[in-house]
């Protein structure tokens, strides 16, 4: 469906290197990475707002490297939402089908169906300057697929929303690539929404593609040290394989030993992802779990945030875990507490090398 | 409590939260220093309309002259005229200068476009005059198929495009580069191509600069007196006809001219940000 073939691009000091990535029919693919990393650029190389150096773009089997956005039939939403303050609603999101030669009443009549099944038939007439964030944001999106793209092209698209609309525009998200065959390509910050929203996603760091998959692969198992940091793992330790049996190793992190899967050979140097919501932690004295990793330690920190706390145990490393705020709260929970942590070897993602 | 802020469109700094007449007392050195400014202006007009006002019979033979009525409409029709040309040739220079990435290529033509800006007008008038005098690199190309520029109005027209076109082109870029680049790219994938784009969105945003730009490329241009005396003393602009007036008939009459031209021009500019205040004003939250 879009193909980037080893593109290259600059943009001022800002380089693009050689980056490859494949993007399937039907695809809820995410485009993370840090700010200035280059996903924008991506996304609108994919529009054809930039014109690679070197590289190839491939849209729908076909090479549209020169072909100019207007012919791409690709839809973009920014982060800014972007719409043309000089009109209304209705006149936003009937742009496309304007630009497509459509007539003027013809557009209007098809634009009022649209927002009405956006919930926003009642902003018909307001300007852009009039609207709430999350009014703009449904408005941006319906001017872009008013022209019935098959590819859409979103920047951030949840970013400048409060929480309650965030939950609302997933929902339409979802239903959008659901109902409407859509391959939507989304770049974003918030492992959250990629959990929620991606099939497929690409991480790019300083111009560079660094990983790329099945969501739940990048965002669980990473292969690289530095995408694990990027994707939010709390708890990234170097360490090496002191033994391995059957693929069941034992990793020295000096002085803590845990347990993981993973074929690396003994001597190996290797980086255990651990994610804080795998961590159990339990008070000395109760019964052991089956978890293979069992240590103890001292609490150092409790952090709530919201429905859960954070919680910094030191055990000769220092490891996060996340619990509810309810079992902080029915285990005493404080620093200074002494616990035991149960960690299941399936649970310590094991990076090579 | 209503709170208004110092950009807020009611109020402002002498309506703040506090009720009374009360203000900051740094704005109010800030507005004192400012009314030095507006002070000399308003005292010169003062002077002038005392004294005029002083003698209507010889202000309203002056002001009915056809002669002068003929110089204030060919002084405004020229430099409607040459903001016409600018418009035209000078939009898209602007639009080019704000969306190309910074260069040294850039910056000489930027450099070029400031010139008139920065030459004494006797000098801008020389350059006129050499480029479109009968005998100039395209004065004589052109007087060959009819169009004379020397004691001609398209002379005069000419020298006022060439001081007013830094105004016009400066402000137009500047209202250029404030259209984010986001929302023509946004146009373009929604299928309109480049001059498209340009035609219903980076325009129709611009429109108040634009306009900006025309009123002090107008007003530059029906101000100009040497650049346009270099190449066409005749016909008489208003200041040329001044100037002549006050070599030949003195202090008086000019005096008289001048005077109604101050009335004139204020009525005029006046009259156009009236009718074009809400031009172009769009909420810049989006």
């Amino acid at each position: 469906m879009i193909e980037f073939d080893q593109v290259s691009l600059a943009l001022g000091s800002f380089r693009l290197n050689n980056v490859s990535l494949t993007i399937n029919r039907g695809d809820y693919y995410f485009i993370v990475g840090p700010s200035g990393a280059g996903k924008t650029v991506i996304l609108e190389a994919i529009a054809g707002l930039h014109r690679p150096r070197r590289g190839r773009v491939l849209l729908r089997g076909e090479e549209v490297t020169a072909l100019p956005p207007e012919k791409r039939r690709v839809a973009l939403v920014y982060q800014d939402y972007s719409l043309f303050p000089h009109m209304s609603v209705i006149d936003n999101v009937g742009y496309g089908l304007r630009m497509q030669g459509m007539g003027r009443a013809d557009a209007r009549h098809e634009v009022v169906g649209l927002l009405a099944e956006f919930g926003i038939a009642h902003l018909a007439d307001r300007y852009p300057g009039t609207l709430s964030g999350g009014e703009q944001q449904r408005v941006a999106l319906a001017r872009a697929v008013a022209v019935k793209p098959d590819i859409l092209l979103l920047d951030e698209p949840l970013s400048a929303l409060d929480p309650v609309t965030q939950e609302k525009f997933i929902l339409d998200l979802q239903r959008l690539h659901r109902e409407d065959d859509l391959t939507i390509v989304q770049v974003s910050h918030a492992r959250r929404e990629a959990h929620l929203l991606a099939t497929r996603m690409a991480v790019i760091i300083d111009g560079s593609l660094v990983e790329e998959g099945e969501a739940d692969v990048v965002l669980n198992r990473p292969r690289s040290r530095e995408v694990a940091s990027f994707v939010g793992i709390e708890n990234i330790l170097d360490g090496a394989v002191v033994r391995n049996e059957d693929g069941h190793a034992t990793v020295d992190l000096g002085g803590q030993v845990f347990e993981a899967v993973t074929d690396a050979p003994v001597g190996e140097e290797v980086t255990l992802c651990i994610r804080s919501d795998d961590i159990v932690l339990r008070v000395p004295g109760s019964t052991r779990s089956s978890a293979q990793n069992t240590m103890t330690g001292t609490i150092t920190r409790v952090v709530e945030n919201g429905p859960v706390a954070e919680v910094k145990v030191d055990c000769g490393v220092e490891l996060t875990a996340v619990l509810t705020r309810r079992s902080v709260r029915d285990l005493s929970l404080a620093p200074g507490t002494p616990v035991t942590l149960s960690i299941k070897a399936t649970a310590v993602h094991v990076i090579r090398g | 409590m209503k709170t208004e802020t110092l950009s807020g469109d009611k109020g402002g700094l002498w309506r703040a939260e506090r009720p009374g007449w009360h203000t900051d007392r740094c704005i109010l050195w800030f507005c004192i220093m400012g009314a030095v400014i507006v002070g000399i202006t308003v005292l010169a007009l003062a002077n002038i309309a005392i004294t005029e006002l002083a003698d209507p019979a010889h202000l309203f033979e002056v002001a009915a002259s056809s002669e002068v009525i003929g110089s204030i409409l060919l002084t405004f029709c020229a430099g409607a005229n040459a903001v016409l040309l600018l418009v035209i040739f000078g939009t898209p220079l602007a639009y080019v200068l704000a969306r190309s990435r910074p260069s040294r290529f850039k910056e000489v033509v930027e450099s070029v476009v400031d010139i008139p800006l920065i030459l004494p007008h006797t000098v801008a008038g020389l350059l006129v005059y050499l480029l479109f005098m009968r005998r100039g690199w395209l004065g004589a190309p052109l007087a060959e198929i009819g169009l004379a520029f020397e004691d001609a109005y398209p002379g005069t027209v000419v020298a006022m495009l060439f001081v007013a076109s830094p105004f016009f082109i400066n402000s137009m870029r500047e209202g250029f580069e404030k259209v984010p680049v986001h929302l023509e790219n946004v146009a373009r994938t929604l299928g309109a191509g480049t001059f498209t784009t340009f035609r219903t969105v980076t325009l129709p945003l611009s429109l108040r600069h634009m306009f900006n730009g025309a009123i002090l490329a107008w007003g530059r241009a029906i101000g100009e007196f040497a650049a346009v005396i270099m190449i066409a003393y005749y016909p008489f602009i208003i200041s040329t006809l001044i100037y002549y007036s006050f070599t030949t008939d003195g202090i008086h009459t000019s005096r008289s001219i001048a005077f109604v031209v101050i009335v004139v021009s204020f009525a005029v500019f006046y009259l156009l940000r009236r009718m074009t205040r809400y031009l172009g004003r769009y909420d810049d939250r989006v």
